[in-house]
């Protein structure tokens, strides 16, 4: 689905990313774990088009994504949730899905779509004229969720989605994209500080350390050789 | 060419170059056409202006859209006051100037609320009620039809102190006007109130951070400005004899500031040039004299493309920011770097504690940012503050640096409540922070940024260090020669006098936290100083963290590189959606089951 | 009619047309944070261009039509020439002159080449001597008509950004660029449609005070600038019902200073207001305070 070929990011003079090769499969999970400032957040940017990709390449289905701005490419199935709780805060959370709706492939009519995602999150619904910054963190994470998702997209993009949120929350929030990913095949990058969740989802992990990647296999192989801890040394 | 540039700085930096060319100027009028001594003194008129703006624009970084209105209140001020009230000229001269520094010091007050568009609109909006009221006041100004009949050469009415001053001579008292504005206006901008202009300028956060007080910077930025224009007025009402409201309109703004943009903004030099070849280029240019506001329209259009720093960047380096005298001085006297402290223990953890934050809380639009947080930093110790993104740490020193409110809860300082005072009040106090963003001076050297540091224990009246007096200079003197130990020690002594725009990125965090030993604070808040940084350059800041603990500074650093932090602190705090989840040494936090929650999700043992 | 109740209609009108020039602002500043400060030569230009063709023998309506177009190409060259380029070099002044720059050029031109000397505007709708009826009332139809057309406009335009994919578009731009552009949105697209659309503005503006002051000269956009400004900042910049409200307020201020103290203090009164507007309370009446992240 995707591929990663010798990536370098940088902001001026500042490098973010050196040299990443990374693989997403369809249907799959890929976890990208790391510390503050590994270079998590550079890498989905660099792959939505809104980091600056100073070398390598970026294979989309076999065709470089390079050419393509940011909508473009969003328009070829990318699909990006920013960290920090991005979204358009002034706006009720009906307008920020039909924002998300509206510029996305349109396969499903939005009466349907909207529907599909207040059965998922029934919440949403309840508050669907609520503005999206008056939410709960928890509520805004699925906001942000579904904004992805009601876009039909083929490669997902998440950043951090269990920042600053009680565990009950976060797991509700990764079984969902689990089942999602599952049932659509969609392809999911998962960026997580929080390891131990993360690969509990994930099938396959990358870990990042000073925008370099030092490791990688399947969850379980990591699990395995005890990534955690070492993250946790280097976290910690 | 940049040897060329630095043989351009080093002729226009010869002492005695300006008095050559004020005595050659002084004796060359004598010999001249009425024309060209008409047309030099206009040139004495656009220099002031061209500096008035530089100096509020170019060096405080105030935009003015609106110049000409200082221009028209010191013509009229000058005007009227002679003629209708038979004041005599030097003293209507000296009212009229100082009618306009007050006028600038007003607007300061409205004006150093706004910044960018909105301060270039009320800017313009200043400048065309002058206008406005130079055309409507009737009584005052003689309106649309002007003011006519003011002492000048022309109507050989121009009488100061006796003398009955012809075109020559008031061209004379111009230009020793002018060249005294200038050796003023020069000295103060090497000086400590000169940096802390170019300081507001480059982040207003950053300069209270330092413990500049903006508001009174504006004022005194807008005020010397207002002045210098009102001087330039003033001069303008007797050169020319006759007033009228269209020379006050927003074309002379624009002239004024086309001016001094392409001489370029920020120099001494750049306002000069500007003015000498927007005056020359009119009168001997026919065709520009017809296309003239189409080439001002293109010549503002393209600027910033063609020409960034103007001319003067062009042609020769950039003013430096310290006295060339007190750098002298500074090297003369014995400038051998502080030792690095012998390396100590850390100071025992009862001594009184020198920050002691209580309860602060702080919520942003109904979302909790920071929710009871109580800690104290104890002198010569290192606390480290980790968390997860969003926990508030950030939050914490803004508000205990004075850039947020707290909602609740206390800052106490040494003993002195400071929770919700403002940033350079607390900064002054002693209280010194740095960003996550290094906030430098970009077109400052690394020792001029450094310098910025002392700014807290300049003491020096304003007007000591436009004369330049002697007791400025060895307090110049005095901190150049700290800044050498700073930079010694920071190992930035080979990068000195590089422009910090030009050096990488790992400099300006080690600069910035120089900047911050510089001002020998109490407390020191390092918000993620190592970010970015090579193993080098940790080795270099590690250094300096714990020189700032052997002086018995009590420092807090915010920080994620854990082996950084597992060198060089004492104490840890650790913050989880704003509230502590752990307090102790490092080996203690790693075992702890809330920190590993926190970072990773769940506890360890889950997966085991 | 009353004398107090004439005034404060012509305020009324006019403040309408401080709204739609205030309108103009606000779009540019959703879409870049940017206002252009060539604005004025924009509504100088098309009333210049509509009496060139009209004088060149041509429909009036076609010599508006292709001033607002004029305005409306030159304001998009404007954020390609003299903004894009600049906002990555240089902070705020940078835009913030080169625009001016634009401006003063445009009005450079057209002194050089069409006169300084002011031109006669056709009346195109109706004459300043008509009168209409409103309930009893006699009202100025040329100002009853620029009160309408104001008001269309801004009404339009408040349906069109609640109503259209594009508006909520050109919303999502104003608030986050990048979040705009990872949901598909062409945000370099909105951006100079944006620019388009205020110059169209501008140039409708323009076009609607010339019918008023009846003459246009090389100088006439300056100053409108300035009240546009004046009117967005009551309402608070990029608001659009605070624009109307602020526009309004102006204009009705400026009619009864006019009427009561002297038509001479009429201009004056926006400059003081804008100082003090911006001195008390920058964000303005109905806008919300930003809140400055460290």
């Amino acid at each position: 689905m995707l591929e990663l070929k010798n990536v370098s990011v940088a902001y001026g003079s500042i490098r973010a990313l050196r040299g990443i090769d990374m693989v997403v499969q369809p249907g799959k999970i890929t976890a990208v774990l790391g510390a503050n400032g590994a270079g998590k957040s550079s890498l989905l940017r660099a792959i939505a088009g809104i980091a600056p990709v100073t070398e390598g390449d970026l294979l989309y289905r076999n065709a470089s994504l390079k050419p393509y701005p940011a909508h473009r490419r969003a328009r070829m199935g990318i699909s990006l949730a920013m960290e920090g709780r991005r979204l358009f805060r002034h706006m009720a959370v009906e307008e920020n899905l039909l924002l998300a709706w509206s510029f996305g492939p349109r396969r499903t009519p939005f009466a349907q779509a909207v529907r599909s995602v207040y059965d998922a999150f029934p919440i949403l619904g309840e508050r669907r004229t609520t503005k999206a910054g008056m939410l709960s963190g928890g509520q805004q994470q699925m906001l942000i969720l579904s904004s992805v998702t009601i876009r039909e997209p083929e490669l997902m993009l998440l950043d951090e989605p269990s920042l600053g949120l009680a565990p009950i929350i976060v797991s509700q929030i990764f079984d969902f994209i689990t089942a999602y990913a599952k049932a659509r095949g969609t392809a999911v990058l998962l960026a997580e500080q929080m390891a131990v969740m993360a690969l509990r989802v994930a099938d396959h992990g990358y870990v990042l350390r000073g925008g370099q990647v030092v490791m990688h296999g399947a969850s379980d192989e990591l699990v395995k050789a005890d990534i955690v801890s070492k993250l946790s040394a280097a976290y910690l | 060419m940049n040897a060329f540039r630095h043989a351009m700085a080093r002729i226009l930096g010869q002492p005695l170059l300006g008095l050559a060319v004020v005595v050659a100027l002084w004796f060359w009028a004598g010999m001249i056409d009425r024309a060209t001594v008409q047309l030099l003194s206009f040139l004495m008129l656009n220099i002031l202006l061209a500096q008035s703006i530089n100096l509020l624009t170019g060096i405080a970084g105030q935009i003015s859209l609106g110049h000409a209105g200082f221009f028209a209140i010191g013509a009229y001020a000058a005007g009227v006051l002679t003629k209708s009230h038979g004041i005599s000229v030097p003293l209507a001269l000296i009212l009229a100037v100082a009618l306009t520094a007050a006028v600038g010091w007003l607007l300061a007050i409205p004006a150093g609320r706004v910044k960018e568009f909105y301060l270039a609109m009320m800017t313009a909006g200043f400048g065309l009620l002058c206008f406005e009221i130079a055309k409507e006041w009737s009584s005052v100004t003689g309106g649309v039809v002007g003011l006519s009949g003011i002492a000048s050469p022309t109507l050989r009415n121009l009488k100061v102190l006796g003398w009955t001053f012809d075109a020559v001579d008031l061209f004379r008292a111009m230009l020793v006007a002018t060249a005294i504005v200038l050796l003023l206006m020069r000295n103060l901008v090497q000086s400590y109130h000169g940096r802390a202009f170019f300081a507001v300028q480059a982040s207003e956060i950053a300069a209270g951070s330092m413990g500049i007080a903006r508001g009174q910077v504006k004022r005194r930025a807008y005020a010397i400005s207002g002045a210098m224009a009102g001087l330039a007025g003033a001069l303008y009402a007797h050169l020319v004899g006759y007033l009228g409201p269209d020379s006050f309109g927003i074309m002379r703004s624009v002239e004024v500031l086309v001016m001094a943009i392409v001489g370029g903004m920020g120099t001494i030099v750049g306002p000069i040039l500007g003015a000498a070849l927007f005056t020359w280029l009119p009168e001997r240019l026919q065709v520009f004299a017809e296309y003239q506001f189409m080439v001002y329209g293109l010549i503002l259009m393209v600027i910033f493309l063609v020409l960034r720093r103007g001319i003067a960047g062009a042609l020769t380096e950039p003013t430096r920011f310290i006295a060339v005298r007190a750098m002298a001085a500074a090297r003369a006297a014995d400038t051998k770097p502080a030792a690095p402290a012998p390396a100590t223990n850390p100071g025992p953890a009862d001594r009184p504690a020198l920050l002691e934050v209580r309860d602060l809380a702080r919520n942003f639009a109904g979302l909790v940012a920071l929710d009871g947080v109580s800690l104290s930093l104890r002198p010569g110790r290192i606390t480290a503050l980790i968390g997860p993104n969003g926990s508030g740490k950030s939050t914490l020193v803004n508000v205990v640096s004075g850039i947020y409110q707290p909602s609740r809860g206390h800052v106490v300082l040494d003993g002195e409540e400071i929770g919700g005072k403002p940033d350079h009040m607390i900064a002054q106090r002693g209280l010194i922070r740095t960003f996550q963003d290094p906030r430098l001076v970009p077109s400052f050297t690394v020792r001029e940024n450094i310098l910025l540091g002392g700014q807290r224990h300049f003491r020096s009246p304003m007007l000591a260090a436009a004369l330049r007096w002697p007791s400025t200079l060895r307090e110049e003197a005095d901190m150049v020669r700290r800044a050498e130990q700073v930079m010694a020690l920071a190992g930035l002594d080979g990068v000195a006098d590089q422009i910090i725009d030009s050096l990488p990125y790992g400099y300006r965090r080690l600069v910035e936290v120089g900047r911050a030993i510089m001002a020998e604070p109490t407390v020191v808040l390092l918000d993620e100083p190592a970010a970015g940084l090579s193993e080098a350059e940790l080795g270099r800041l590690a250094t300096m963290i714990r020189h700032l603990r052997d002086t018995g500074k009590a420092v807090l650093l915010i920080e994620h590189h854990m082996d950084f932090v597992n060198d060089i602190v004492d104490d840890v705090v650790v913050l989880d959606s704003g509230r502590e989840i752990y307090r102790g040494d490092m080996r203690g936090m790693r075992e702890d089951p809330a920190v590993i929650a926190a970072y990773l999700g769940v506890g360890q043992n889950d997966h085991a | 009619m009353t004398f107090a109740g004439q005034l404060i209609f012509a305020g009324v009108c006019v403040g309408a047309v401080y709204a739609l020039i205030a309108l103009g602002l606000n779009l540019t500043f959703w879409a870049t944070r940017t206002l252009n400060f060539g604005q004025g030569s924009l509504m100088m230009l098309c009333a210049v261009v509509a009496v060139m063709v009209f004088d060149g023998g041509f429909n009036i309506y076609l010599g508006l039509l292709a001033g607002v177009a004029v305005a409306g190409v030159i304001a998009a060259a404007t954020e390609a020439i003299a903004i894009r380029p600049i906002t990555r070099l240089t902070g705020s002044m940078g835009w913030v002159v080169t625009t001016l720059g634009v401006g003063i050029f445009l009005q450079g031109f057209v002194s050089k080449f069409f006169g300084s000397q002011a031109l006669a505007f056709p009346s195109f709708l109706f004459s300043p001597r008509d009168y209409v009826s409103v309930l009893g009332v006699r009202l100025s139809a040329q100002y009853l008509i620029i009160l309408v057309i104001a008001l269309a406009l801004v009404l339009l335009f408040e349906l069109f950004q609640r109503r259209t994919a594009w508006g909520r578009a050109l919303q999502a731009v104003a608030a986050d660029q990048d979040l705009a552009a990872v949901m598909g949105i062409p945000v370099r697209l909105v951006v100079t449609l944006s620019f388009v659309a205020s110059g169209l503005l501008a140039g409708v503006a323009g076009a609607l005070v010339a019918q008023i002051t009846g003459t246009v000269d090389a100088a006439f956009g300056f100053n409108l600038l300035i009240f546009g400004f004046v009117a967005a900042v009551i309402g608070g910049m990029g608001n659009t019902w605070g624009a109307l409200l602020g526009g309004i307020f102006l204009g009705i201020m400026e009619k009864l200073v006019g009427g009561y103290v002297s038509t001479a203090a009429e201009q004056a009164i926006a400059f003081a207001l804008l100082m003090i507007m911006l001195a008390v309370r920058p964000e303005g009446l109905l806008g919300e305070k930003e809140f400055v992240k460290v």
